[in-house]
């Protein structure tokens, strides 16, 4: 099954198929400063389009580019956020069609969730939430895609060896995400507490870990939640693979199958949840810093 | 877990598409969903308002209907009483009419017997002026006699 196409020639040798099936999966397509060569570059034997540098993903530093996160969650954020610009430029006042009927129906859960948790007055907090939301559950749906997905593209030629589809289980771009909602949080105390009581919180120092750790826990909620929803995708692939090459009988596909799709489904919970979750917490943040005290 | 420049590329992204939304999808959203408020609420009134309308119009059809059933019953009514006024009219206009012609036949009578008698007194006047010459065998002179006559008719 999947493990024959996972197996990378070049470190084979230190890796049980195991460990480098998951270490494999669970590695980016990294474009970066390599050290050795002093060059940027893609990491060694992750494709074969682009010329590559000599440095693995572990031996690049801080400047690195996971390219396939960027890319995923660019392109989710053009197809999500465009097709809500298509549906309102066919909007119209009248009867909505269903498309709009759609649209408008996310908008308005967004909205009404704002509207009955923030009760300052704030111009960025609707579109953040509403970005937030639609683009973590783009982001989220693409857990559901199969975990092999990327694997048998790289074996059928694609030249991508390596690719992750789900940018939320990568950590970087969750806190990006909570580093905007900190920027926000911490610019609406100010604006309404002044910098003094801004600074105020800060009174018994431990506050200041838990303003930090408030936010980098809300990046770290939506990580983990997915990256250990991927994580078990993979170890069914795995448990169900090992069987298969075990005993040889092709019959073990099926109750992998049912696996997958009993945590596929519980996940499609997970998955809508963790963006509602994040959208919430970023509201309640906001109102926590626009209340009165 | 592997924090690297890849952060920046999202933080640039994000804002991006948080500023895309903020000027151009919320907005556009919020005014679409508003006007769709303001015409149902507008729809909602006309409607409520048709209603009332409505509910006016059938009132004033029932009271026309009544008005009307009473115009008829009381314009039946009158007929009724106008054709026994007529019939009654009739009875007495024939009433009258039969006293009428009654009378004037009684008076044409009453004119005949008169213009008999008067005719029977000259007969007899005359009859008796013969009958007088006759007995006297000789002209009565009528002139002379007048008198004599006259109270002789008188007595008839």
């Amino acid at each position: 099954m999947a493990e024959k196409n996972v197996i990378d020639p070049s470190n084979a040798s230190d890796l049980t198929p195991t460990s480098d099936y998951i270490s494999h999966h669970l590695t980016n397509l990294t474009y970066g400063w390599c050290e050795k060569s002093e060059s940027w570059g893609f990491a060694y034997h992750q494709q074969t389009i682009f010329p590559e540098s000599p440095c693995k993903v572990s031996e690049m530093g801080f400047w690195a580019f996971h390219v396939d996160t960027i890319f995923m969650s660019s392109i989710l954020g053009v197809i999500f956020f465009g097709f809500f610009g298509l549906a309102i430029r066919a909007a119209k006042t009248g009867v909505p069609g269903k498309i709009q009927n759609f649209a408008e129906y996310v908008f308005e859960f967004i909205s009404n969730a704002v509207s009955s948790n923030f009760h300052g007055s704030s111009k960025i907090i609707g579109p953040l939430a509403f970005t937030s939301c639609v683009w973590i559950l783009a982001w989220n749906l693409m857990d559901l895609l199969p975990v092999e997905l990327t694997n048998f593209a790289g074996a059928a030629g694609s030249g991508f060896d390596y690719f992750k589809v789900l940018p939320t289980a990568d950590v970087n771009a969750p806190l990006a995400l909570a580093l905007v909602v900190m920027f926000f949080v911490t610019y609406y105390t100010i604006a309404n507490h002044g910098l003094g009581g801004f600074l105020k919180e800060f009174i018994n120092p431990i506050e200041l870990v838990g303003y930090f750790s408030k936010h980098v826990a809300l990046a770290l909620r939506l990580y983990g939640n997915l990256f250990a929803g991927e994580m078990i995708f993979i170890l069914i692939g795995i448990m169900f693979g090992q069987f298969l090459m075990s005993f040889g009988q092709t019959l073990w596909f099926f109750p992998g199958l049912i696996m997958n799709l009993a945590w596929a489904l519980f996940h499609i919970l997970i998955i809508a949840l963790q963006a509602y979750i994040f959208m919430m917490l970023t509201i309640a943040y906001i109102n926590l810093a626009c209340a009165k005290h | 877990m592997n924090v690297n420049a890849t952060f920046f590329a999202e933080l640039l992204a994000f804002s991006i598409f948080i500023f895309i939304t903020y000027r151009y999808l919320w907005p556009s959203f919020s005014s679409i969903l508003d006007s769709r408020r303001e015409e149902i609420s507008k729809g909602l009134e006309a409607a409520s308002e048709s209603q009332k309308k409505l509910e006016e119009a059938e009132d004033a059809s029932r009271k026309m209907i009544e008005d009307a059933k009473n115009e008829a019953s009381s314009l039946i009514n009158q007929a009724g009483s106008r054709g026994d006024q007529i019939v009654e009219e009739a009875k007495t206009q024939a009433t009258e009419e039969q006293l009428k012609i009654k009378s004037a036949a009684e008076a044409d009578i009453e004119q005949n017997v008169t213009k008999a008698k008067e005719n029977l007194k000259q007969e007899v006047s005359s009859l008796v002026l013969a009958g007088a010459a006759k007995i006297l065998e000789k002209e009565v002179d009528a002139e002379s006699n007048k008198q004599i006559i006259d109270d002789l008719i008188k007595e008839l």
